[in-house]
């Protein structure tokens, strides 16, 4: 409002919003998909800063990234709403609880481990956790079948098997999923041709 | 000096080998940190396993904070923290330009498509493993009445999210109180 450039004032704004909402999230959120479920609240539907159908790309770029999702889903959101200082800024926010908690914590850490309190809080979260997942899923589910066709189910039903019982890397499955999303392509366009 | 710069290689190649979410980096870690390097003993590594369960933020996170602390101090914490974040965010940025580049391509949104399908079948093995052991923490020995009342604080939460549309964050701070409360003082 006062600063001479609107634009310079918005990026400060964006900047010190998305770092204080990676803080917030990595304050209370243990696992990546946690942090995508607040994320898609808070930026989705609250700040408008991405669509639903962008949002789910991103989970599929972040799926495909090693590393914690924490940190990969951060950058990608964070470069979308502001650039590369938009990325540093979400990644520094997501970081910083972890780390200084860890610091504190393992000084302290016969007290914390043996307090029954707070076991208990955790496993209460840990069964708000499960549910967060299941609305996660129903989301990415309607947004990955919605062009219709087979290919989806076999897809997920195929990566479901896999995860789910060989215990094998998840590198081969997405190098797989890439694969069979490049051949589904070229059927398509040949298909095409042939009309 | 030499033992900070290799925590944070340490942890630049642990970042770039976990492939699939939290509980994929847990045996990672434990190969290059117990076998490969002896910087930990499997005792001090359970314990850190117990404190990634009750502290915020990803496990990978916290292993690197707790590992670099123990071998090399806090500078040790900060290497291997920078360290772990490397890849994520190299290969995020380069992800993104690539999908950015070549969106509106039949190829590109097929390859999308399948990732979306993978997505959603790598949340589904992960909320199966979690919602077993939250509904029958004592497995194979299943306690009734809590696996009922677990499965009731599940739905609820589900119920408050989608249909609700409250936000996760209460969500999961509510049970956690509310957890509390039943278990610690009904149960």
């Amino acid at each position: 409002m006062a600063g001479e450039d609107p634009k310079q004032d918005n990026l400060f704004f964006k900047l010190r919003a998305l770092f204080l909402a990676t803080f917030t999230i990595s304050c209370t959120a243990n696992s990546g998909y946690a942090i995508l479920a607040v994320m898609k609240d808070d930026f989705v539907n609250k700040r408008k800063w991405l669509t639903e159908e962008e949002m789910a790309d991103y989970i599929a770029i972040v799926q495909s990234t090693p590393g914690p999702m924490a940190v990969s889903s951060s950058t990608v959101v964070g470069y979308h709403v502001a650039g590369f200082a938009g990325a540093l800024a979400a990644v520094l926010g997501v970081i910083l609880p972890p780390f200084l908690v860890m610091i504190a914590v393992t000084v302290f850490y016969e007290a914390i481990v043996g307090n029954p309190y707070v076991v208990l809080f955790l496993r209460g979260m840990q069964m708000g956790v499960v549910a967060m997942l299941f609305d996660v899923i129903i989301g990415l589910f309607r947004n990955a079948t919605d062009k219709g066709g087979a290919y989806p189910y076999v897809i997920m039903v195929l990566a479901f098997l896999y995860v789910r019982f060989t215990g094998c890397s998840i590198a081969w499955l997405v190098l797989a999923c890439i694969a069979a999303g490049i051949a589904k392509a070229l059927l398509v366009k040949r298909q095409e041709d042939l009309r | 000096m030499i033992l900070v710069i290799q925590v944070f290689l340490a942890f630049v190649r642990i970042g770039f080998m976990v492939f699939g979410g939290a509980y994929a980096a847990i045996p990672i870690v434990e190969h290059e940190v117990v076998v490969s390097q002896g910087w930990m003993s499997y005792a001090e590594f359970m314990d850190l396993l117990a404190l990634d369960e009750i502290t915020p933020g990803p496990i990978l996170i916290n292993s690197a904070t707790f590992v670099g602390m123990r071998v090399a101090g806090i500078p040790g914490a900060i290497a291997a923290t920078l360290g772990c974040i490397a890849a994520p965010v190299i290969v995020a940025l380069v992800l993104l330009y690539i999908f950015r580049r070549y969106k509106n391509t039949p190829l590109v949104q097929s390859i999308m498509t399948s990732l979306k399908c993978m997505a959603v079948a790598l949340i589904a093995s992960t909320m199966i493993k979690l919602g077993v052991a939250a509904i029958a923490p004592e497995a194979p020995t299943i306690e009734l009445l809590y696996s009922v009342y677990v499965c009731a604080v599940i739905a609820l939460a589900f119920y408050l999210m989608h249909v609700k549309k409250l936000g996760p964050l209460p969500v999961m701070l509510g049970c956690g109180l509310l957890n509390l409360l039943v278990s610690g003082f009904i149960l």
